[in-house]
């Protein structure tokens, strides 16, 4: 403890002084967790395999808005690989829809 | 590495784009060519329709009867213009020249024009058109992904410019009070990074330790999701603020055994409702804090009036008047575990495990529009938290209500014994028959034959003692009950 009294004497300085960083325990608590990143990956692949066997183009755009949406939202400690698979997959879809059927896409009304 | 990756992506779209687009491009031409050059033969339309090859006449599949005329430069976009192809026999099947077509073209018309009805011109629907006006909605669609591209970069930067701006207004006063300022658990030795340890594009996290009587404390900065369009969008529905947590876990000698919380009473209802320790031991509803000068925005949940009493001192009562607009809730507990585990019936066999914690929720001024400026207006709240730290330490129960205290969790413990009653009684009996059956496999596994007999004996022996036990007790139990 600081003798002098005359800078705040609660910081310690002597060690051990510290405990560590453990991060929070959100894997025992999954409903903590923000279930947005993993819901939107799902979708994304969902759209994307029915814009490929449908052969639908709008399918397809909502997987690629899906991917994106999954992307903004995921924690750090998540796979990048899982994100780029599913992106690719949703990009996939958009073009393979495209060079099946080059015709602009028609709006549903 | 995240930007690249957005960057190739980006390029991937317009270049697929092209490609798609390139191979109908070609045929395109020669379709409207084909086009004018078939009505112009037959029909009244515009005669200045010149084609670059007049020697072509349109043959299909399915004139057989027709003599067929052989043409240079025939595509295979043929079997499209069935359709349009007019089935006037007559007229397809001659051979000719140069010099014959030029005036051959005029005398057709002339003699049709009469007996024909005036076609009306259809519009070409959208999709066999063939301009870039078409692809409205593919235009539109990138257009979004652009869109949401530009608010994820500007989104991200913006929570980065929030979080840096807080931690340097509040760096001095956390290392004037903490010796560790920052630590991401990575480094074998504890030294401060002295850096916010970044989980997400709107959560940041930083670990302070090394002061008396607290462990550690780890501040959360839980911004909005600047950085995803859709939370945006919803956000202009539904007005949200920036949160601050910061959760002090206390060292066991430094804190009394006490459950109290203060804040909005909205807050508070949803936290009673959530969390394990406030639903248990504060049963009633929040109470107005006006009797201790508290505005009337906030309310006070406590285990006991004494818990209340001692906690609302002049400080205290000040800070929270001053600063009410910020809060959302502090929890002082030392049952604290965290909200309320959904499990299953049947497993639960242990209460979860409790830390002294002290808990601070505040709203960050601006309700979503905040600027790096507002975070200035957070450092008072942080000198509160400290002063609640050494607060804490400070405050003791009397004998009374040290009496009551340990009574409340006596019987919340009690309670919680009788539901898992059952379980813990399964769970006894499986751990017993496992033990029997390892017992029983070691002297099969013996391999001499005395040691196997005296293994078994030794066996017998001890359950026949279980069972000369247990009649005891029954015996026992039978005399108490008369």
């Amino acid at each position: 403890r600081d003798p002098r009294g005359s800078r705040c004497p609660a910081r310690l300085t002597e060690p051990p002084f510290s405990a560590r960083y453990k991060p929070p325990a959100t894997e025992t608590n999954p409903a903590l967790e923000d279930p947005t990143p993993d819901y939107m990956n799902l979708l994304g692949m969902v759209f994307s395999m029915c814009g490929l066997m449908l052969k639908l183009k709008w399918c397809a755009w909502i997987a690629v808005y899906c991917s994106f949406i999954s992307f903004a939202n995921s924690r750090s400690s998540e796979d990048t690989k899982q994100m780029m698979s599913s992106f690719m997959l949703s990009i996939s879809a958009v073009v393979m829809s495209y060079l099946q059927n080059p015709q602009p896409m028609s709006p549903p009304w | 590495m995240r930007n690249l990756y957005i960057f190739i992506a980006v390029l991937f779209i317009p270049w697929s784009f092209t490609l798609a687009k390139y191979d109908e491009f070609e045929d395109g031409d020669d379709i409207m060519e084909y086009d004018d050059n078939d009505f112009a033969e037959f029909e009244d339309v515009s005669e200045d329709t010149v084609t670059e090859s007049p020697q072509r006449i349109i043959t299909t599949e399915d004139d057989e009867e027709e003599a067929t005329v052989e043409l240079e430069g025939q595509d295979e976009n043929q079997e499209d213009f069935d359709d349009a192809d007019t089935q006037e026999g007559d007229t397809e099947s001659e051979p000719y020249d140069d010099e014959e077509f030029e005036g051959y073209e005029e005398k057709p018309d002339a003699s049709h024009s009469k007996n024909k009805d005036p076609i009306t011109i259809v519009n070409v629907p959208a999709h066999l058109q063939n301009s870039w006006e078409s692809y409205y909605m593919e235009i539109l669609m990138v257009t979004g992904l652009l869109a949401y591209i530009m608010n994820y970069i500007i989104g991200k930067n913006k929570n980065n410019r929030l979080a840096h701006a807080w931690f340097n207004t509040h760096r001095e006063l956390l290392e004037s009070n903490f010796a560790l300022v920052g630590d991401d658990g990575t480094n074998k030795e504890a030294t401060s990074t002295g850096k916010l340890n970044q989980e997400n594009e709107h959560i940041y996290n930083l670990w302070c330790s090394g002061r008396v009587c607290c462990e550690g404390m780890l501040i959360q900065l839980k911004f909005l999701k600047r950085q995803d369009l859709l939370n945006v969008l919803a956000r202009m529905m539904r007005p949200a603020s920036d949160q601050v947590q910061i959760k002090v876990t206390m060292n066991d000698e430094d804190m009394d055994t006490y459950v109290f919380a203060v804040g909005t009473r909205k807050a508070l209802v949803r936290l009673q409702k959530e969390m394990q320790d406030l639903s248990e031991f504060c049963s009633d509803k929040p109470k107005s804090g006006a009797k201790y000068g508290l505005p009337d925005s906030l309310a006070i949940l406590s285990e006991m009036g004494e818990v209340t009493e001692g906690m609302m001192d002049a400080k205290m009562i000040h800070f929270l008047t001053h600063y009410a607009d910020k809060i959302d809730s502090v929890q002082f507990s030392d049952q604290f575990s965290g909200p309320k585990l959904m499990q299953e019936e049947g497993q639960l066999t242990k209460l979860p495990e409790t830390k002294k914690t002290l808990l601070f929720t505040f709203n960050v001024p601006g309700s979503g529009n905040t600027s790096p400026k507002d975070m200035e207006s957070l450092l008072p709240l942080m000198s509160m938290v400290i002063y609640s730290i050494d607060k804490a330490k400070k405050f003791r129960l009397n004998r009374e209500g040290k009496q009551k205290a340990d009574k409340n969790r006596a019987r919340v413990e009690e309670n919680f014994l009788k539901l898992t009653h059952v379980q813990r009684q399964e769970a006894a009996q499986s751990r017993r028959e496992e033990k029997k059956r390892a017992e029983k496999e070691r002297i099969m596994n013996e391999e001499d034959p005395e040691k196997q007999r005296r293994l078994e004996e030794a066996a017998l022996r001890r359950e026949q003692k279980k069972l000369e036990k247990k009649q005891m007790k029954m015996k026992q139990i039978k005399v108490k009950a008369m």
